[in-house]
């Protein structure tokens, strides 16, 4: 499974970009139960967020969701959080 | 002014609505109540911030007591998690404790309500005594602070490219100017009206800190978030008013991409349309108009763009040339046909917007 997270917006809107490919990992179930609960919970067009709020596009094989703060669930913010710390 | 006794943010639905739809539904009430409830207080947050940006918000009473023109300063601490607003640690009238991200944020809360109050006579962010709230330690290595409608959220940076976001006050001062629009101009956040939108954050953030240091514009920096890169960043801020563009080159953050002309105005769909790149025109703009009139940039320059963000002329989706055109009208109101509006109108056709 490829997850992959871009971050937009911000105070500084300064981008952020990073992916994660789960095959051959020891944790990809975690992963891949993490990803699923974070797409159902997503968006399939750009929520209006809130001034200098993050914008969050989380792509998972190829379907694409939004998300923006504060609006997340605990899901979405674990996995954003997780892409962005462990991913390339 | 209608007052309801202040809202409560609860941003912190963790449960997605899709299951709150089916737990609602549920015949057992233990499991269909709180689910019920909780897509009721989301209907009302999602109403309410929707009549929030038509209608602009109603304010939250001040407590009761509370004098007039003074803050009502209260400060939570989300302990790195992300639910708002947290646990209380100072409000208003307490002294300073330990934690010096807290103290920041008070003191960042009282410098934006100082200007507001001392030059242009404003009681608080919506002008009726809105409590300031703030929280901190929001989230772990948060890289982001934002006014969320109804109170200031404080990240603590990653410590690689960005410190803790209390430290800059013109970044608090950035903030709750959100929180000032919303209440008044209301501007659009996307392409023009959005660049506006930050540029008028930008231009009050940036006055907040040359009035608690008692700059004038000749001595101002006119940097926004200095302080804020981390040591190993090449850069000395993340926008610059003087000199949009300039801000920063790094070999991770890129180099600063503002533009301060319309030459090099930025088209694109990302960032809301740009409004963190072409803010820098006029941002630059009122830079160059303050400078032209010196001394303190708040008193002529700060009050005629004032003037148009609270006159009520200014339509939410106003173009960078509606604003210009207002300010110019501000000036020849409030100064004549003075400098004032002679540096006005030089300012922004040196940044290629036309007032005419």
């Amino acid at each position: 499974m490829r997850i992959q997270v871009k971050r937009t917006g911000g105070f500084a809107g300064i981008e952020r970009y990073a992916e994660v490919d789960t095959s051959g990992r020891p944790d990809a179930h975690e992963w891949h139960a993490l990803a699923e609960q974070a797409v159902a919970a997503g968006r399939g067009t750009p929520p209006v967020g809130v001034p200098d709020g993050f914008s969050y596009q989380i792509t998972v094989d190829g379907k694409t969701v939004y998300a923006a703060d504060p609006r997340l669930t605990g899901e979405q913010r674990k996995l954003i959080t997780r892409v962005l710390k462990e991913g390339a | 002014m209608t007052t309801n006794g202040g809202f409560q943010p609860v941003f912190c639905t963790i449960v997605p609505p899709h299951v709150l739809d089916k737990l609602a539904q549920h015949e057992d009430s233990a499991l269909a109540d709180p689910a019920r409830r909780t897509l009721e207080r989301d209907a009302y947050e999602r109403t309410h911030r929707r009549l929030t940006t038509v209608l602009g918000a109603s304010a939250a009473a001040p407590p009761a007591g509370a004098a007039a023109d003074q803050p009502h300063r209260t400060v939570y601490d989300a302990g790195h998690t992300q639910d708002l607003p947290g646990e209380k640690v100072r409000a208003e009238g307490s002294e300073p404790g330990q934690d010096a991200t807290v103290n920041r944020a008070y003191a960042g809360l009282g410098a934006t309500f100082d200007l507001y109050l001392k030059a242009y006579g404003r009681d608080s962010i919506d002008g009726g005594g809105l409590p300031l709230d703030a929280t901190v330690h929001f989230g772990e290595n948060y890289d982001n602070a934002f006014w969320n409608g109804e109170q200031m959220v404080f990240g603590d940076g990653d410590n690689e490219i960005f410190l803790d976001f209390t430290i800059p006050v013109d970044v608090i001062g950035h903030e709750l100017t959100h929180g000032v629009t919303q209440y008044t101009a209301n501007l659009t956040y996307f392409g023009q009206p959005g660049a506006l939108n930050e540029s008028l954050s930008d231009v009050f953030g940036s006055l907040i800190k040359q009035y608690s240091l008692g700059q004038t514009a000749a001595e101002a920096d006119w940097l926004i978030g200095a302080g804020l890169l981390a040591p190993g960043v090449s850069g000395s801020a993340l926008r610059s008013m003087k000199a949009p563009g300039t801000a920063y080159d790094d070999d991770v953050l890129g180099k600063d991409p503002q533009p301060a002309t319309m030459d090099d105005y930025v088209k694109t769909g990302r960032d809301n349309g740009g409004v963190h790149l072409n803010s820098g025109i006029p941002n630059h703009a009122f830079y160059l108009a303050a400078t032209a009139l010196g001394g303190n940039a708040w008193e002529r320059a700060g009050q005629i763009w004032y003037d148009v963000l609270t006159g009520g002329e200014l339509p939410t989706q106003a173009s960078f040339a509606d604003f210009a055109k207002l300010t110019a009208a501000a000036a020849k109101a409030r100064f004549q046909e003075g400098e004032e509006l002679q540096a006005v109108l030089k300012a922004w056709e040196q940044v290629g917007v036309r007032t005419a």
